[in-house]
C-alpha cells in the first residue's frame, strides 16, 4: 500500500493526490499538520524527512521526497501507457523536465506569496508576487502560441503529462497570494482543461469546471 | 482624468478575442475597473456580465458554464444565457426564482475576431472593421492606459508606420491596435493585422508579440518609476428596488398580455393537429423563464390564452409554444391554426411559473397526456442537461400525435411513448408507472382533465404523498357555484369588502383598486393565489392539491369563494 505524508492545503501534496487519483491508485494518507501546528518541524516527521518538507511518499521500501520526483516515480511505476512521463522522444522528455523545473520556480514564488499572506510566513510577499507574475507571463505566452499550433498541454503532444499536474496547483491557488490570473487568459483556459482530465479531484480553493465532479 | 482619453472610456472597445471565449469556459475580463465574466453559450451567443453573483458577490468567472447556463460555485445559483435571469436556487428547490433576480449585462458585439463592449450611456456607433483578420496575442501591461496610447502613437513595427488612431500601414498591410483601459494603472494592447503580412500567420504573430513584449518592458519600467495611480472603484449594479424590498404582491405582478411585443418567427406543424409557434422579441431580450413556465398570448381576435414554454435551458432567443387544434375550439386554437401567419405581431405576458421543477429529486417521473407534454419537455431538457435520472411517459393517440419529435429524440431512452391506449389501459399503465413511491422521487403530470384526475387518484392509492405529485390542468372543467355572498377583510390594507353572488373575489378586489395578478381566470394556473389568514375557503379551483385545499392556507381568488361568512386575506 502506498503511503502519503500529506497536508490538505499544500499545493505540492495536492499534485500528488491528483496524480494518484488520475492513475486510480489507492493509498493511505497520513496527515501532517503544517499550519498552524508546524508538525513538519517535529522529530517524528523529521525522522521521515530530515528536510522537514511535505509531501513524502512511501511505496514498499522506497521513500521519496520532492513532489516533482514523486510524480515522476508514480508515472514510471504505474502508468503503463507512458503518457504521463514521456520517454518517446528525447525532446519531449527534456521539455517535461523543463516544466518540472518551472513548477519548482512556482513553489518559490506563487506558493511563497500564499504562505506569506495566508499562513503568516516571514517571506517577502511583494518579491514573490513579482516573480510569479513574470513566470505567469512566460507561461501564458507559451500556452497561447501552443494552442495555435494545436497543442493543449505544456509538453507538445495529444495528452497531458506530469508537467501539467506539477504546474497546475500553485497557478490555480495564486489569488490566495494576491497574484491575479485575469491578465492571462491562455493560462485560465489551460487550467480548465486540466480540470477536465478524467479522475480530476479538487482541493480547498480549487473548484471543478464541470457539474458533478467531486 | 487622463484615463477618459483612453479608447476604453468612449465607444466600443474590444475586451476579449473571439478565440478566448471557447465553449464551456468563463473568460475573466476587466474594463475601467469593472470586472467582467464573459462566456459563450452552446448556441454561439457571447454573454458579458458583471463578474459577481447577485447572491453573495462571488466571482462568476470561477463558475461553471454548462453551455446554456452559468452556475455560481458558491451556492449553485444558475443564470440563463442571454437574459442573465436566475433560473434556479438550490436552497429553494420548490420555488421559482423571481424574474427580478437578473445579472447586470453589458452590450455585446462580436466582430473581426474580437468581443466588444462599451460603458457609454448612449450606444455609440460601431467602428467599420475588416472581417477575418489575424488577431494578435493580447499583451497585458501594468501601465496607465493613456501613457500606453501615447507610446504607441509614435511606435512603428515591421516597417509599418503610424497613420493615426493606432493604425499602422505600409500600403499592403495594416495593423490596428487598441488599448483596453483595464484599470487606472493597467492596460491590455489588442490588435488585428490584415493584408500581405497577415499571410505569414503564426510567424508574424510571434514577431509582433516579441516587439510588443519589448515595448511592455519599457513602459512597465517607466510606470514603476512614477507613483502608481489608485485603482478605479468598481461601480456595482444597483439591486432593483423590487429585489431590495420584501417581496410584495406587486413585485411579481404581471400586467397581463400586452407587456411584450413579439413577432411570430416560425409556425410549423409538429404533430397531427399541433403547431409550434416560435416567438421572437421585436427588440431587446426576452425575460427569463424556468421550466414549467407559461405565457399569456393575446390573439388578434382579443382572446387571451395560456401556453406553456417548451424551451430548453439557455434557449433564450425565442419562446417556443405548442398549440393543439381543439375540436370544440372556443376560438383560441382555431384562430392560431387558421389565421396566424409568420411575421404577425403578437402581444404576450412575461413568463409565470406556477408549475416549478425541483432539481433535487433522486428520480423524476414525467407523465404527459397529448399536448400536456409541452411544459414537461422543458423540464426534461433541464434535467437531461444536468445528467439527472428521469423518465418521460408520453400518452398519445398514435405515433403521428407525438409532438416536437426533434426534442423527443434528444431524450433517447428516457422517453417512453404509450400510444393508442383506452382509459382502462391508460389507468393500468399509470398503475405500473406509479407502483413504487419513494422519499426522493417526484412526479409531474400534465394532460387532459380526465387523465389528470385518474393519475392523481392512482398516485394517492399507490401511497404517493401529495407534495411529491405536481400537476397542471389546462382548464377547470368543474361546474362553478358563485351563488354565495360573503365578506372579505384585507388584513394589510385594513379594508372590508362585500363579495356578492355572481362576482369573484378577484373582480371585487380590482373594482376597489387593488392590483392583482391573474392569468387563466378559471382556477387552473395559480397566478391569483392569496394567503388566507382566517375563515374557510370554498375551493373551486384545480390548481391546489388535496392537502393544500384541506389546509385552507391559500385561495384562488378568480373562482374560489367562502364557506364562512367572512374571509380574512393577506392583502
Amino acid at each position: 500500500m502506498i503511503r502519503l505524508y500529506d497536508y490538505d492545503l499544500s499545493g505540492n501534496c495536492y499534485k500528488v493526490r491528483l496524480m494518484l487519483a488520475i492513475l486510480g491508485l489507492d493509498y493511505e494518507r497520513k496527515n501532517v499538520e503544517f499550519f498552524p501546528g508546524k508538525r513538519h518541524r517535529e522529530p517524528e516527521f523529521l525522522a521521515v524527512n530530515p528536510l522537514g518538507q511535505l509531501p513524502v511518499l512511501e511505496d514498499g521500501d522506497l521513500r521519496l521526497t520532492q513532489s516533482q520526483a514523486i510524480l515522476t516515480y508514480l508515472a514510471r511505476a504505474y502508468d503503463a501507457s507512458g503518457q504521463w512521463f514521456p520517454l518517446d522522444t528525447p525532446a519531449r522528455t527534456g521539455q517535461c523536465l523543463q516544466w518540472l523545473g518551472f513548477a519548482d520556480a512556482l513553489t518559490a514564488t506563487a506558493s511563497a506569496a500564499r504562505l506569506a499572506d495566508g499562513m503568516g510566513f516571514d517571506f517577502d510577499g511583494d518579491a514573490a508576487r513579482e516573480g510569479a507574475h513574470k513566470l505567469f507571463a512566460v507561461l501564458d505566452e507559451h500556452l497561447w502560441f501552443h494552442e495555435r499550433e494545436g497543442h493543449d498541454w505544456l509538453v507538445p503532444g495529444a495528452a497531458p503529462t506530469i508537467a501539467d499536474i506539477a504546474c497546475f496547483p500553485y497557478v490555480m491557488l495564486s489569488e490566495e497570494g494576491g497574484i491575479p490570473r485575469e491578465p492571462f487568459p491562455a493560462i485560465r483556459r489551460w487550467t480548465d482543461r486540466v480540470k477536465r482530465i478524467p479522475g480530476f479531484v479538487v482541493m480547498p480553493g480549487i473548484f471543478p469546471a464541470i457539474l458533478g465532479s467531486q | 482624468m487622463t484615463i477618459e482619453r483612453a479608447s476604453g472610456a468612449n465607444g466600443w472597445v474590444p475586451v476579449a478575442a473571439s478565440e478566448d471565449v471557447i465553449p464551456r469556459h468563463v473568460f475573466q475580463g476587466k474594463l475601467l475597473g469593472q470586472e467582467l465574466a464573459i462566456w459563450r453559450a452552446d448556441d454561439g451567443y457571447v454573454n458579458i456580465w458583471e463578474n459577481r453573483c447577485l447572491h453573495r458577490g462571488v466571482r462568476l468567472s470561477i463558475g461553471i458554464n454548462t453551455g446554456t447556463e452559468l452556475i455560481c460555485q458558491y451556492h449553485g445559483w444558475r443564470y440563463a444565457n442571454r437574459n442573465a435571469g436566475c433560473t434556479y436556487i438550490p436552497a429553494h428547490p420548490a420555488d421559482a426564482p423571481p424574474r427580478t433576480i437578473c445579472n447586470r449585462t453589458y452590450p455585446v458585439r462580436e466582430a473581426a475576431g474580437l468581443i466588444w463592449t462599451h460603458l457609454d450611456a448612449v450606444e455609440p456607433a460601431f467602428p467599420a472593421l475588416t472581417e477575418a483578420p489575424l488577431v494578435l496575442r493580447a499583451m497585458p501591461l501594468r501601465a496607465v492606459p493613456a501613457a500606453v496610447e501615447a507610446a504607441l502613437a509614435a511606435w512603428s513595427v515591421e516597417g509599418l508606420t503610424a497613420e493615426g488612431d493606432l493604425r499602422f500601414g505600409d500600403g499592403s498591410s495594416q495593423l490596428q491596435l487598441y488599448v483596453q483601459a483595464v484599470d487606472a494603472g493597467q492596460s491590455v494592447i489588442r490588435g488585428v493585422l490584415t493584408g500581405a503580412l497577415a499571410g505569414q500567420g503564426l510567424v508574424v504573430l510571434r514577431r509582433l508579440n516579441t516587439a510588443l513584449t519589448a515595448l511592455t518592458r519599457q513602459l512597465e519600467a517607466e510606470a514603476l518609476a512614477a507613483p502608481a495611480p489608485a485603482p478605479i472603484a468598481p461601480v456595482y449594479a444597483r439591486v432593483s428596488e423590487e429585489l431590495a424590498e420584501m417581496p410584495g404582491l406587486e413585485a411579481d405582478l404581471a400586467d397581463g398580455p400586452g407587456k411584450i411585443r413579439v413577432t411570430l418567427a416560425a409556425k410549423k406543424m409538429v404533430a397531427n393537429g399541433i403547431v409550434s409557434l416560435e416567438l421572437k422579441p421585436l427588440r431587446g431580450v426576452l425575460p427569463t423563464f424556468q421550466p414549467g413556465a407559461h405565457i399569456d398570448v393575446a390573439l388578434p381576435s382579443g382572446l387571451v390564452r395560456q401556453y406553456s414554454l417548451v424551451n430548453a435551458p439557455g434557449e433564450t432567443d425565442r419562446y417556443v409554444i405548442g398549440v393543439k387544434r381543439e375540436a370544440q375550439s372556443t376560438g383560441g386554437s382555431e384562430a392560431i391554426h387558421e389565421h396566424l401567419r409568420e411575421g404577425d405581431l403578437l402581444a404576450i405576458s412575461e413568463p409565470r411559473n406556477n408549475f416549478t421543477l425541483r432539481r433535487d429529486a433522486a428520480q423524476t417521473i414525467f407523465i404527459a397526456g397529448g399536448i400536456g407534454v409541452t411544459p414537461l419537455l422543458a423540464m426534461s431538457a433541464a434535467l437531461a442537461g444536468d445528467g439527472q435520472d428521469f423518465q418521460l411517459h408520453y400518452f398519445a393517440a398514435g405515433q403521428e400525435h407525438l409532438a416536437f419529435q426533434d426534442r423527443l429524440a434528444a431524450l433517447g431512452d428516457r422517453l417512453t411513448p404509450h400510444l393508442g391506449l383506452d382509459p382502462a389501459a391508460t389507468a393500468a399503465k399509470l398503475r405500473d408507472i406509479l407502483a413504487q413511491p419513494g422519499p426522493a422521487k417526484q412526479v409531474y403530470v400534465c394532460g387532459p382533465g380526465p387523465m389528470l384526475d385518474a393519475t392523481l387518484k392512482i398516485a394517492a392509492e399507490a401511497g404517493w404523498p401529495d407534495n411529491s405529485v405536481h400537476f397542471e390542468y389546462f382548464k377547470n372543467t368543474q361546474t362553478l357555484d358563485d351563488s354565495q355572498a360573503f365578506e372579505i377583510a384585507l388584513a394589510r390594507s385594513a379594508v372590508t369588502l362585500q363579495v356578492p353572488a355572481g362576482k369573484s373575489i378577484l373582480q371585487v378586489l380590482r373594482e376597489n383598486g387593488i392590483k392583482m395578478a391573474s392569468s387563466c381566470g378559471q382556477g387552473a394556473c395559480g397566478t391569483c393565489k392569496v394567503r388566507v389568514l382566517e375563515g374557510t375557503p370554498d375551493h373551486q379551483d384545480v390548481y391546489l392539491n388535496a392537502s393544500e385545499k384541506a389546509s385552507n392556507a391559500t385561495i384562488m381568488t378568480c373562482v374560489s369563494r367562502a364557506k364562512t361568512d367572512r374571509l380574512i386575506l393577506d392583502l
